[in-house]
């Protein structure tokens, strides 16, 4: 037997669950990602079979960095929400976390607090000590989430498929304990 | 914790031993998926699609329970290609795929590798008949198709239109039959050469 073994951590926050890519979260990823409208920002839309090879490449991403993005599900009901993770293939300027909500679940804090443990578990177990977080202009949600967590505009930089993205900058472990002691 | 261990067996042939894809083989893949080479197989692919197809190959074998193996020297353990069982969304059946890196083509090892891997899926994982999808101007894979005993398959659906489909032999016709003997007679030969092929090189 070849050693390939994922051990992808669970995350528990109030409301939800992170957990590791399951089979059965691919046809709620595909509708996303065959939505454009949804999808614009996170390299959709896709294919089903594109669909398929990103969620299939997500769970390869898990096994060479030991992350990934999570799988986001209600604690109550256990309803596939959204993703969340952290994002670093070949041809990224450096790891990002990167959030997605899948349609009917905004508006309820559900990004916010999923990548708000997805960083706190980052910081955390795995070491990371900074984030960015790389989002297309004009995405004022994203933007707007990214804010609240905290994260600055740093820069503009030009993607793996010749675009400009905007490069903003998470608070680093010390800063933001900092900042939840003063608050 | 989701504890995810798809458990990639070891196939052991006369020079070659075939594991699942691991981290540090990644450069010799890269090599060819971003070169002229991968042409046929959606290529030349950019470091980022390279690397997402890596880690794609490793997550099929999570999702479908088999997948691609690396193809390693039993001796020096250096890489030459992948080969294995290949079935993303929208494939119309389950594949038997392979590739060999430009440098090592020739010497037969992707006969080697793929004839074992047919017989690991045959007899392992219940397969009962497999295609390869095979671009039409990809001669030498087509060749290998044939040296395998699959046929052109002209009733299959294709993947997408533009790719020929081969059927492979079933499991029964590979059970000491005369195609068989002739696989493993010419896997001796690359591998104990009582004569050096000229020509043009094959897989």
């Amino acid at each position: 037997m070849s050693a390939l073994t994922l051990h992808i951590p669970t995350v528990e926050t109030g409301r939800l669950i992170l957990r590791g890519p399951e089979a059965r979260d691919f046809d709620a990823l595909a509708a996303f990602f065959a939505d454009e409208g949804r999808s614009w920002g996170f390299g959709g839309p896709k294919t089903r079979n594109e669909a398929w090879r990103w969620f299939a490449g997500n769970i390869g991403h898990w096994a060479l960095h030991g992350y990934g993005f999570w799988t986001v599900e209600t604690r109550e009901g256990g309803q596939i929400i959204g993703i969340v993770g952290l994002w670093n293939p070949e041809g990224w300027p450096e790891p990002e976390l990167g959030w997605v909500m899948f349609e009917g679940s905004e508006g309820k804090g559900y990004a916010y607090e999923a990548a708000q443990a997805a960083r706190a578990h980052a910081y955390g177990s795995m070491g990371f000590t900074t984030l960015t977080s790389n989002i297309f202009p004009g995405n004022a949600r994203s933007v707007a989430l990214a804010e609240r967590l905290g994260a600055r505009y740093e820069r503009d930089y030009t993607n793996v498929t010749d675009e400009t993205e905007m490069a903003y900058r998470h608070p680093g472990p010390e800063a933001l304990a900092k900042a939840e002691g003063a608050a | 914790m989701t504890d995810l261990a798809p458990s990639i067996p070891v196939i052991e042939t006369k020079r070659l031993i075939l594991r699942g894809p691991e981290a540090e083989d990644y450069p010799d893949f890269k090599s060819t998926f971003t070169s002229y080479r991968a042409r046929f197989m959606g290529g030349p692919l950019n470091p980022y699609e390279s690397w997402m197809l890596y880690a794609a190959e490793i997550g099929h074998w999570q999702i479908r329970g088999y997948g691609m193996w690396m193809i390693h020297d039993k001796a020096s353990d250096e890489t030459y290609g992948m080969a294995g069982g290949w079935k993303p969304a929208m494939w119309p059946e389950a594949e038997i795929a392979w590739v060999i890196w430009p440098d090592r083509a020739g010497k037969g090892f992707a006969l080697e590798a793929t004839h074992a891997v047919r017989r690991f899926l045959y007899q392992q994982k219940g397969w009962t008949t497999a295609v390869s999808y095979i671009d039409p101007m990809n001669l030498d894979s087509i060749r290998l198709a044939e040296r395998l005993g699959a046929v052109k398959d002209s009733d299959a659906q294709s993947v997408d239109g533009s790719d020929a489909v081969y059927r492979h032999p079933a499991p029964a016709k590979l059970d000491g039959s005369q195609l068989a003997h002739g696989i493993e007679m010419e896997i001796g030969h690359y591998a104990d050469p009582k004569f050096k092929p000229e020509g043009w090189a094959i897989d």
